[in-house]
């Protein structure tokens, strides 16, 4: 589907003789990371120099990340991408005429991909939420409504609370956040609660290794999140929200900050939400370097000026949550799912998946995979075609040898397990979970029994430190591997390892430390030869 | 006794985000933004500005891996240690970056020119090894461009 | 038979809810308050769960994971300490998947801990200790080589995680080496004390108490008032005298002297040696809290200053000589005989003090009026409480306090008029300030700015700093003002204060008379508490003299 790119007008006189080309460079993270930054100035500086008519315009990414920074000119009402366009091959497309939309030199073009729609990668996937990611001006009111944006709101606003919390019940949308806990439910809480003032609170403190969708959403999409924050004030009756980024994506910080200016100028924020005399306005809040602080509660504390320390439950949130009062705490896709679902109605939304994992989920290929990136599809393809088919295998070309699925908190897959299709439920059976739906890839150089050992490491890293299985389990836990490692009673070790995470698992006040068996069991289950060290010549007397 | 910068610091970062208790973290961060670091003399400050014990502030500054107890050197090099950026060699790089540098991650070189740090995820897990010089993001990192960060930033 | 009094520990604090639940545990039924924690429940019918973050002065956390249960129909093992009842519940706190975690909780806990028990200062009165023994501990697997906060050296390297014990407070130790990070002595300092004064410093396995910015404790906010103490299951918190004597073996319940909020204090004892005085949880007025008077100032009681043995002078100038008990008081009635047969009989009286018991008050005035036969007897608190005695007899029908402490927990405002509690009655202090921070609303009269003005999370509502010698006319001019609206109360009320009306100078403050005014409705909450019926009740027709 092509869509034009919808500016400000053009007079007849700019008709003519020549066009303005436009050029579309992503400003997002992952594209500035190798180079967009550089090879976006050099583009503008060129066209001075030559006087031509370029116009360049940055958007979010597009998700192809293997592709950034991916160079787009618009010739005759359709996007042709080139990429990866590294600073260093711009001269050549520079050469194939990329300022002057010389469209037959321009295909010639190694770099060259086609109509960026076209590309197989893309035109694979079904974007509910990324729908505009890569497409628009991020910070244009305008180009967000061309495309369909507050749509959402206007529906919502016409319904009642309730109508809007049974709309978002009825699509069977699960928190993203990795919970998977039924959203409609959480608002329904919150709405049946009585009391004056109530939250909003986004969590955006995509600590997952492995995941970025979050990240790209706030750089290239803010005003969804926005709205969709808005609408969930209207259903619960909360007039003010926080969006709580984490201190390591300060492009996305500036991107939210700047979206919520240019909406509260707009009227869609304040005490008077497009004239509908509801109030809500959003307040962006920056984390400190704790993972932790990715769980709920312990998000909660942090708001509050304390330390980031997990909160026991009950109370749930939605009862007493930010400073005492109701709130709603949601993960950045679950609230960006609810504009589409109020616009285009629950059971679009609800059409798409399968069993009791409903709508599209954002899943990001990462590590060590050919073709990384965002691809948002319905629950049901496979782990296998979504690493080999959709990822291309590895970047390294080495053989997959696991896959950790759902964070530093999920489980290792091996080939073996590729069937599993993208379910919560399928993969809760296996012993894994999907979580926020990172998939990270190893080739044969990963250790196993390192990674392991890497998972205790990083709960120990990031423990909040009140409960004791995480806060000494997490530090003996990584002793331990490292014990069976160097082949140190080993027999009487990974028992005890496994006993350790039977009392994390079932002990642990939070899924930091509940979780962190996760990636333990299933190293030690589906590569147990990786814990096999022959025993060292020499051993110490017992 | 005239108060130090990093008391006046504190109470004008506090003032202006209204003296909230609940921004605690926002002003660290301001703070941290201003003097580069959070001396001790800021936390009784915050304390006073805020209303809180000096216990209270001095729990969320040393909970907090963001907020440094000393200045950091001239550079900041923050090398992504987390999965993604591991299943694509990260650890050989920050190997590489100690021995350059002369420390280990968290410390200083001795020249004070940098300070090499950990971080779990940067959010660009496809683009790894990654990492971020000075607050700009880096990814694609090998071994010759991680030489090239090291040298501008001049160790 | 005396013994050392131990209150139960029921784990979380007594829920206030009126409904009764009904529940059964470990297949008996109970029924509790609603709002009760499954743990309370439990210790309630007598069943311990097993527990070391929890205590009953405190809110639950949910730390330690060893009171974990397992309730029918629901997933996992919820802490019964932060679940509360609900009717209907059938719970079991005793199974084997149960017993398997709290041991593997408790291996963890000790793998960090030092094996000293039998020279340790909490031997026999250690939570840590019960609790191994309760979960049926043998073994820790992991051994002692690895991370730990417990040896300053390692591996011939200094350890990074081990730090000093700090001694510098002269009534108690903190020994890090020995804290279970169950953060008790952190919300005793939060909920009950309200000084703030403890945090945990870094996070994780780098977590350990501090006081202040990890200062000394001397140096800290901390104002020995000695919560954490109590509240501390092992001995990382511990009274110096304990570590001195030992353990104390009997108790003996009785009243703090210092101040007027009498708390009940355990005198725990080790033959007739004082070790400790430990705050009663059984006290009407302090709930088991205490100051740093009553909790360790009691040094003078056996200090080596103290007089032990009566003595007498004959002249100022000269000096004191022992004397036995029947020469001493023979010679002071001889004394009181002759100053009365020479001077008349009312040449002499006595004066007992606010911080006398009732009882020692009424052995005095006895001894006035029966033994020098003179109705000269007065207590100290005249001095300051004149006025107010006689304005509580006239408007209540008696000069006693109208309501006890407890009522602090149902009020809305609370006013404090030239009183500065935090100083001179800390205990009370505490509890006004745990009500404040709930959100009742704090009015102070008063030229100093006492710390309940500004202190962490408290912050007076209004701080009227009248001038001294105005408290009449700002009383007056709030009683007249009606109804009262802050604003206009506060420009009349700093207007008389400092006597910069526009018309009239400072005489208008000295004007006394007042037309009598019908009786202002006494409001319904008190009025059961009113010891006159309300008939009687008249307003004061005339500010009290305030020449006594």
């Amino acid at each position: 589907m092509t869509i034009p790119f919808l500016s400000r007008s053009r007079t007849p006189a700019e008709d003519q003789p020549r066009r303005t080309v436009r050029l579309f460079i992503s400003k997002d993270a992952a594209a500035v990371a190798v180079g967009a930054e550089t090879v976006a100035a050099a583009i503008v500086r060129s066209a001075a120099a030559t006087a031509l008519p370029v116009e360049v315009v940055r958007t979010g990414s597009r998700g192809m990340l293997w592709l950034e920074p991916l160079v787009e000119v618009e010739i005759d009402g359709v996007r042709y991408g080139f990429g990866p366009i590294e600073p260093e091959a711009l001269a050549g497309l520079l050469d194939a005429g990329i300022l002057q939309a010389d469209l037959k030199r321009l295909l010639a073009h190694p770099a060259s991909l086609g109509p960026v729609d076209k590309i197989e990668y893309l035109a694979a996937q079904t974007r509910l939420t990324f729908a505009r990611c890569g497409i628009t001006d991020p910070l244009s009111l305008d180009n967000y409504r061309a495309l369909g944006g507050c749509k959402g709101l206007e529906k919502a606003l016409s319904l009642t609370p309730a109508g809007i919390v049974d709309e978002v019940a009825k699509s069977g949308l699960r928190g993203r956040g990795g919970a998977g806990f039924p959203t409609g439910i959480k608002w329904k809480s919150a709405h049946d609660v009585a009391g004056e003032q109530k939250y909003i609170v986004c969590n955006a403190d995509e600590g997952d290794s492995g995941t970025f969708a979050d990240r790209m959403l706030m750089e290239g999409d803010p005003f969804l999140l926005i709205e969709g924050m808005t609408i969930a004030g209207l259903a619960v009756g909360a007039s003010k929200g926080f969006i709580y980024v984490r201190s390591e994506y300060p492009h996305a910080i500036l991107a939210l900050k700047a979206a919520v200016a240019v909406a509260r100028k707009a009227g869609l924020l304040g005490a008077n939400v497009a004239a509908s005399g509801r109030a809500f306005d959003l307040e962006v809040r920056v984390g400190a370097g704790a993972y932790v602080c990715g769980e709920e509660t312990a998000l909660l504390e942090s708001l509050e000026g304390k330390r980031g320390i997990v909160r026991a439950k009950p109370p749930l949130p939605a009862h007493k949550g930010l400073f005492g009062k109701p709130t709603v705490i949601n993960n950045v896709l679950s609230f960006a799912a609810a504009p589409f679902i109020l616009g285009e109605g629950a059971k679009a939304y609800a059409d798409y998946g399968l069993g009791r994992s409903r709508g599209t989920m954002p899943i990001q290929l990462a590590g060590n995979i050919k073709r990384g990136g965002l691809f948002e599809t319905a629950f049901g393809m496979t782990l296998g075609e979504l690493v080999d088919d959709i990822g291309g295998d590895t970047a390294s070309g080495r053989p997959v040898k696991a896959v950790q699925v759902g964070g530093p908190l999920g489980a290792y897959f091996p080939r073996a397990l590729f069937d599993t299709p993208f379910d919560y439920e399928a993969f809760a059976a296996r012993d894994g979970l999907i979580g926020h739906g990172g998939v990270v890839v190893f080739d044969d150089a990963a250790d196993m029994a390192r990674q392991a050992k890497f998972a205790f490491e990083f709960c120990a890293i990031e423990s909040c430190g009140k409960c004791t299985p995480c806060r000494i389990g997490a530090t003996r836990g990584a002793e331990t591997i490292e014990k069976i490692m160097a082949g140190e009673n080993d027999e009487a070790n990974l028992a005890l390892v496994a006993d350790l995470c039977n009392t994390m698992k079932f002990g642990s006040l939070c899924a930091l430390g509940g979780f962190t068996p996760y990636p333990v069991v299933s190293a030690l289950t589906h590569f147990p030869d990786d814990f096999r060290r022959p025993a060292p010549r020499l051993q110490a007397a017992e | 006794m005239a108060p130090s910068e990093a008391e006046t610091t504190a109470r004008a970062v506090a003032r202006q985000h209204g003296n909230r208790p609940d921004a605690l973290i926002e002003i660290l961060h301001g703070v941290q933004a201003v003097l580069g670091w959070v001396p001790e003399s800021a936390v009784p400050a915050l304390a006073d500005a805020l209303n809180l014990s000096r216990a209270e502030v001095h729990g969320v500054v040393t909970f907090s891996h963001d907020f440094r107890r000393q200045p950091a050197g001239r550079h900041v090099l923050k090398m992504c240690r987390a999965e993604a950026c591991q299943a694509m060699g990260c650890e050989a790089l920050v190997e590489r970056a100690e021995s350059r540098l002369g420390v280990s991650c968290g410390g200083t070189s001795a020249d004070g020119r940098v300070t090499l740090e950990s971080v779990y995820c940067l959010g660009l897990c496809a683009s790894g090894p990654s990492g971020m010089m000075d607050g700009r993001v880096v990814g694609r990192l090998t071994a010759p461009r991680l030489d090239a960060l090291l040298r501008e930033a001049g160790a | 038979m005396t013994t050392l009094v131990k209150e139960p520990d029921f784990g979380t604090p007594a829920s206030k809810m009126e409904k009764t639940v009904t529940l059964t545990i470990d297949g008996t039924k109970v029924a509790v308050p609603e709002g009760t924690s499954i743990m309370r429940a439990a210790m309630e019918m007598g069943t311990a769960i097993p527990k070391l973050c929890a205590t009953d002065s405190i809110e639950a956390f949910g730390s330690c994971r060893l009171c974990l249960v397992e309730i029918q129909g629901r997933a996992g093992t919820p802490a019964s300490c932060t679940t509360p009842v609900a009717e209907g519940l059938v719970v079991h706190t005793q199974t084997p998947r149960l017993a398997q975690i709290r041991r593997g909780v408790m291996e963890l806990y000790i793998s960090d801990h030092p094996l000293d028990c039998l020279t340790c200062a909490a031997n026999g009165d250690c939570e840590l200790q019960d609790m191994a023994g309760a979960v049926g501990l043998r073994d820790v697997r992991y051994g002692y080589e690895g991370a730990n906060h417990v040896f300053a050296k390692q591996n011939g390297k200094a350890n990074a995680e081990w730090m000093p014990k700090d001694e510098s407070n002269p009534y108690f130790t903190y020994d890090p080496s020995k804290c279970i990070v169950c953060n008790r002595c952190v919300r005793a300092c939060e909920e009950v004390q309200g000084t703030f004064a403890l945090t945990i410093s870094g996070r994780g396995f780098d977590s350990r108490v501090s006081p202040g910015m990890s200062e000394s404790f001397l140096d800290s906010e901390c104002v020995s008032c000695g919560a954490c103490v109590q509240a501390c299951p092992t001995a990382t918190l511990t009274e110096k005298a304990v570590i001195e004597i030992g353990q104390p073996e009997h108790s003996v319940v009785t009243t703090c002297a210092y101040c007027g909020v009498g708390c009940s204090f355990k005198a725990e004892m080790r033959g007739e040696e004082v070790v400790r005085m430990v705050p009663y949880k059984d006290g009407k007025a302090n709930r088991g809290h205490s100051c740093v008077k009553g909790r360790f100032a009691w040094g003078y009681a056996t200090h080596t200053e103290r007089i032990l043995k009566p003595m007498l002078r004959d002249k100022i100038t000269d000096p004191w000589r022992e004397t036995t008990w029947e020469e001493a008081i023979g010679r002071v009635a001889t004394e009181f005989k002759r100053i009365q047969y020479q001077y008349g009989k009312d040449a002499v009286g006595g004066i007992t003090s606010s911080r006398c018991t009732n009882e020692e008050t009424f052995l005095v005035q006895k001894l006035i009026r029966a033994g020098f036969g003179v109705n000269n007897v007065d207590t100290c608190a005249r001095v300051c409480h004149s006025p107010t005695g006689y304005g509580l007899k006239t408007a209540f029908g008696t000069s006693a306090g109208t309501q006890d402490f407890d009522s602090i927990e149902h009020t809305d405002v609370v006013m404090i008029i030239g009183a500065n509690p935090t100083d001179g009655h800390p205990v009370f202090a505490s509890r006004m300030k745990k009500r404040l921070r709930q959100g009742a609303k704090l009015i102070v009269l008063d030229p100093r700015r006492i710390d309940m003005v500004r202190s962490p999370h408290i912050q007076a509502d209004h701080h009227l700093p009248l001038t001294p010698g105005t408290n009449v006319a700002v009383l007056t001019a709030w009683r007249t003002s009606s109804p009262p609206r802050a604003s206009s109360t506060r420009r009349s009320c700093a207007s008389v204060a400092t006597g910069r009306t526009s018309r009239s100078g400072p005489r208008s403050c000295r004007d006394r008379s007042t037309r009598p005014r019908s009786p202002p409705s006494i409001p319904a909450s008190i009025q059961p508490r009113c010891a006159a019926p309300l008939a009687s009740m008249q307003p004061a027709a005339t500010p009290p003299s305030t020449t006594a």
